[in-house]
């Protein structure tokens, strides 16, 4: 067990849990326009917010450094006023799962936010009830295993991230290392073990997360 | 009272409803898109017509030109959807006392055991919407609707899911639960003449986003103003006739080789008219009777359904629907007579103008 350092494995939930909170907190809101607006700006949103699936991580990173690197306008201003850097930094790996993870999260709240019968939310609006107040009584609680089916989707996808993180946050052991950039690493040291144990992990969470989500959607199509 | 007069086009289809209905139920009758439920929308400002207004008892909800539109949740509507809309994840109690989160606690919980008891659904407070039978679902939805005291009740085709058995013993639970806890105006939306006659007091018939005509139930299927009007009236006999002119209190009327006697029921009339004549008003008999409106006819064809025969005749040139009773079919068939007659009964023709 010497060569197994459990670094990374803290690092990697701690990254994930507080970008999966940050992705439900900034998601559902966004799911909730997208589902209630149908027009060229809602249309452009859904687009930019998919984005991250399909563009390489490598790219999404490149992106993210110019946006909050050291030499970019934020940066700067962040460095300059609050002595605060995100590159190259834990928060530096949050940002970066969060914006690899939140399209999983929107996407499936989304698909279950609109799915509700209109009906619902009519009655809901004649009994007096104002819209704000018919998203969080009436279409959370009939969404909600849409919704965590999302939040499961966007745990694996921010615990998982490679090429995005490595990008913003580099590989710098004990302070940002993650667990998929260790495993490189180790691999590339000969550390089999530590690959090994860490692959383990990392195969586990993703069955679980796999399960979880293909119950919940069964359960979510019976009703 | 309820007033409105409204106006609305969505794609190719354009609303243009306006009524006037005061305390009891109206049944607003028309074919599936009609516009009925659009017009219930509009009301309850589920959606918002283009012009037009809406006036509750005095009150303006919607004015176009005033620039008046009133929230759903402040107009005091109560509405009960086609699948009566419970909310799923909350169980009978809390669907209940969803309307009424604004009392406090104690008023609310008063309020809501009352209504419980009061639609019988006592035991069940806990019970999921899923749990519930048809009818208790409907008594929930009700319940739900009934305990924020709407001033104006709206009904969307509450039946239009279930079967027929179910059917008939929900319209009496509706009209007794109606007629027992609410005073206001109800609309009640239906496509089913049958239905909309046993539940409503007035009816007001739809067709292709106009409304035709409104009036009381019984004058609204024995004297359509419109061929749209006659047909969702249930009038089978619709054909167009010449008018010959006028014989003592009636009018001779002609249509191929047949010519009517028909009763004055209209003040004026055009050369061209049409006529309409409900199939079970018209008399099939194997024999000549001495009557103005007695014709020899020759069957071509039956329908059979359960209660009733619909025997398809050729009368002159002309093709009429015949409805008799299955017992007074049999008797006709089993007579040695092969010849049949057709009686047709002076005020039960009615005249309609071609153009409307």
């Amino acid at each position: 067990m010497d060569n197994i350092n459990l670094f990374p494995l803290y690092l990697s939930f701690r990254v994930a849990f507080t970008a999966t909170l940050i992705s439900l907190i900034c998601g559902l809101p966004i799911a909730y326009y997208l589902c209630r607006k149908q027009g060229r700006l809602s249309d452009f949103i859904d687009t930019l917010t998919n984005l991250p699936v399909v563009l390489p991580p490598t790219v999404l990173g490149y992106y993210l450094l110019v946006l909050i690197g050291r030499q970019s306008w934020l940066g700067k201003f962040l460095e300059e006023q609050f002595d605060i850097m995100l590159v190259f930094t834990p928060t530096g790996a949050i940002i970066a799962s969060t914006v690899v993870a939140i399209p999983y999260l929107i996407r499936a709240s989304k698909a279950a936010l609109s799915e509700i019968n209109e009906d619902y939310l009519n009655a809901a609006r004649l009994l007096g009830r104002s819209e704000l107040n018919i998203f969080v009584t009436i279409m959370i609680p009939i969404a909600w295993r849409g919704i965590i089916s999302g939040v499961t989707m966007s745990f694996a996808r921010a615990l998982g991230d490679f090429g995005a993180t490595l990008m913003v946050a580099g590989s710098i052991p004990f302070k940002t290392l993650t667990m998929p950039i260790a495993i490189y690493n180790a691999l590339l040291a000969g550390n089999y073990q530590m690959a090994n144990f860490l692959a383990l992990i990392m195969t586990s969470v993703a069955v679980i997360v796999l399960y979880t989500v293909n119950r919940l959607e069964k359960k979510m199509k019976k009703g | 009272m309820l007033e409105i007069s409204i106006e609305k086009t969505i794609g190719n289809f354009k609303l243009q409803s306006n009524f006037k209905s005061d305390k009891g139920v109206l049944g607003i009758l028309g074919s599936s898109g009609c516009g009925k439920s659009v017009t219930l929308k509009c009301i309850s400002g589920l959606k918002v017509p283009d012009k037009g207004f809406v006036k509750l008892n005095g009150k303006e909800l919607f004015n176009s030109w005033n620039s008046i539109n009133i929230p759903p949740r402040e107009r005091n509507i109560g509405y009960v959807f086609q699948n009566y809309a419970l909310f799923p994840h909350l169980n009978v109690y809390h669907n209940i006392s969803y309307g009424v989160q604004h009392l406090d606690k104690a008023t609310r919980h008063k309020k809501v055991m009352e209504m419980i008891s009061k639609m019988q659904l006592d035991g069940y407070e806990k019970h999921c919407p899923s749990q519930l039978s048809g009818g208790q679902q409907q008594r929930v939805a009700l319940a739900r609707t009934l305990i924020t005291e709407p001033e104006l009740l709206l009904l969307d085709e509450p039946f239009s899911a279930l079967d027929s058995q179910v059917k008939f013993i929900l319209e009496n639970e509706l009209l007794s639960v109606l007629k027992k806890n609410y005073a206001g105006i109800a609309l009640l939306v239906t496509h089913n003449i049958e239905e909309a006659y046993r539940l409503s007091d007035r009816i007001l018939i739809m067709s292709k986003g106009k409304s035709l005509q409104i009036g009381n139930k019984d004058e609204i299927i024995s004297h359509p103003t419109s061929i749209e009007a006659a047909v969702i009236s249930g009038c089978k006999n619709l054909f167009e006739v010449e008018v010959l002119g006028e014989e003592d209190e009636f009018l001779r009327i002609k249509s191929k080789g047949l010519v009517l006697r028909a009763s004055k029921n209209i003040s004026d009339y055009q050369p061209k008219m049409l006529a309409g004549i409900q199939a079970h008003h018209i008399r099939l008999m194997p024999y000549y009777i001495d009557k103005s409106n007695s014709f020899e006819c020759e069957i071509i064809d039956k329908i059979e359904g359960i209660f009733l025969i619909t025997v398809i005749v050729n009368c002159l040139g002309n093709t009429l629907l015949v409805e008799v009773s299955k017992d007074d079919y049999l008797n006709l068939a089993n007579n040695d007579s092969k010849k049949f007659w057709i009686e047709i009964p002076e005020e039960k023709v009615l005249l309609m103008d071609i153009k409307q």
